[in-house]
């Protein structure tokens, strides 16, 4: 899980243009700024690392509300942390199908 | 200055191909959106989009012009027979020779690159057919229309992505009321439903998965369509010397640039292109009577255009109606704007103001009379119908009753 979420970090470092050690597990994405496009570049750069599809639709960026961005599945790619266990798990899904 | 009126109306929608079929479907709120079929269609997720059914080339052109036509060629082209037949103007080899020739698309013949390029790098094709180029040329459906038509006047693609339709109908307007030309066939076509486009749509994030919900708080994105609709539009003197039926005029029409963001938008150019449509009409904003909003569907667009909507028309905005047609129709893309300016000239043509379908909640950040499901018999004098694309181009149009 450590290896996953330093991958993760590396590569919202990379997106963002962020120093790696300015991100941490908690760090929550919207604090950092981000627009909808470098989400939605930070969502495809992921899925090619990973080879996964993570479900995303942009809407969920301007989500005012936690159930908005539920419906919108926002809601477990808010901090890196979430982000990770996300990622671990459509990995682990994909392994065992 | 000349004065210009919209004499006919053709359309190819993912809701009918006739007047008779679209005005009801889009006064009754019966979307399109459903089930689609394309070829390759395991590629993409997206199970939804507003396809045009009911469409058979192999009836409508000759198998000499139909090898020519990518299907946005297609559209465009019996678009534009149905609206000079719906004008019953008899366009003589004199009049051919002054009639403009606007076309707006965002993306051209995209099923033929699809196609090629499938067979090309899937198939390992070593050869394409040589009428390829012809065919996805993004100027190639003004061409096919002028050469179906006759019609040698002045002739050019818009190709302003989501907002080519409207830049077209404007820019033809314009020639007109300046002399330039006394009639056009003016408006968008669009065929983008192959699974390249729609991986790359899908990719951007923006699709919905279930229904476009414009201006309603359970909105989950923009859902694709396709079509065409093209206008007849003619100097209002010689149209009612022939005593033509008019639909409605066109008042004015205004463009501006956001400068802003590829994807995102801005309230502000918006706001300035429809002042730049109010001034050139020399109209005040408290005039208007209807909206045919942009409306994708997208929290984005819906709540950027709210905005500039609050901007432009002040107290005014929360007492005029407002409503998308993309509920119905998906977003057509280059076609968009020109079907929204036929449902724009129908609503005051018809004095009734169309819903917007699928509405299921109020979303505090869009305030505004949505005209939420159910049609409104009302006095529409004044009508607007905004476009604003990718990049930040931005197209409004404002109408009046005949």
């Amino acid at each position: 899980m450590q290896a996953i979420t330093d991958q993760v970090r590396e590569i919202i470092s990379r997106e963002l243009k962020i120093p790696f050690e300015r991100l941490t597990p908690d760090t929550a994405l919207l604090d950092l700024g981000v627009e909808s496009l470098d989400l939605i570049e930070i969502v495809f750069a992921l899925e090619e690392k990973f080879d996964i599809s993570i479900p995303f639709n942009a809407n969920a960026l301007a989500a005012a509300s936690e159930e908005e961005s539920s419906r919108v599945g926002l809601a477990s790619l808010r901090t890196i942390a979430q982000i990770s266990t996300a990622v671990q798990e459509l990995i682990d899904a994909k392994t065992s199908a | 200055m000349n004065r210009v009126v919209i004499t006919g109306i053709g359309v190819v929608s993912p809701v009918g191909s006739t007047i008779e079929e679209f005005w009801p479907a889009l006064v009754e709120g019966r979307s399109a959106i459903g089930p689609f079929s394309i070829a390759r269609s395991e590629r993409v997720s997206t199970r939804i989009a507003a396809q045009v059914s009911q469409f058979d080339p192999a009836t409508l052109f000759e198998p000499k012009q139909l090898g020519l036509l990518d299907r946005f060629s297609q559209f465009a082209v019996v678009a534009a027979r149905a609206s000079v037949r719906d004008s019953g103007l008899d366009i003589s080899e004199r009049l051919a020779l002054e009639t403009a020739t606007v076309i707006g698309s965002a993306s051209g013949g995209q099923t033929t690159v699809d196609d090629s390029y499938f067979k090309l790098y899937s198939e390992n094709s070593p050869r394409l057919h040589p009428l390829t180029i012809p065919r996805l040329m993004t100027s190639a459906a003004a061409s096919h229309i002028s050469m179906d038509l006759g019609l040698r006047g002045p002739a050019f693609c818009v190709a302003t992505a989501c907002a080519a339709g409207t830049h077209a109908i404007g820019l033809a307007f314009h020639m007109i009321r300046s002399g330039q030309a006394p009639v056009a066939v003016a408006g968008g076509a669009e065929a983008c439903l192959t699974a390249g486009t729609i991986k790359a749509w899908e990719s951007l994030r923006v699709l919905s998965q279930d229904t476009c919900r414009p201006f309603s708080r359970t909105r989950s994105g923009l859902v694709l369509g396709e079509g065409a609709a093209v206008l007849l539009l003619e100097e209002r003197a010689q149209a009612l010397a022939r005593g033509a039926r008019v639909y409605a005029e066109i008042l004015g029409f205004g463009m501006s640039a956001d400068a802003h963001d590829i994807t995102a938008s801005d309230p502000n150019g918006p706001a300035r292109a429809m002042r730049a449509a109010l001034n050139d009409a020399r109209r005040n904003a408290a005039e208007v009577d209807y909206v045919n909003a942009h409306g994708t569907g997208t929290m984005q667009n819906d709540r950027s255009e709210t905005a500039a909507l609050h901007d432009v028309f002040g107290s005014h905005a929360k007492r005029m109606a407002v409503s998308s047609s993309k509920a119905v129709l998906g977003h057509g893309l280059g076609a968009a704007g020109a079907l929204e300016m036929a449902v724009t000239a129908l609503a005051v043509h018809r004095q009734t103001i169309p819903p917007t379908a699928n509405f299921e909640e109020v979303d505090p950040d869009c305030d505004l009379d949505v005209v939420p499901n159910v049609a409104r018999q009302a006095d529409v004098n004044v009508a607007m119908s905004n476009s604003f694309a990718f990049g930040g181009l931005n197209a409004v149009l404002l109408v009046s009753r005949a």
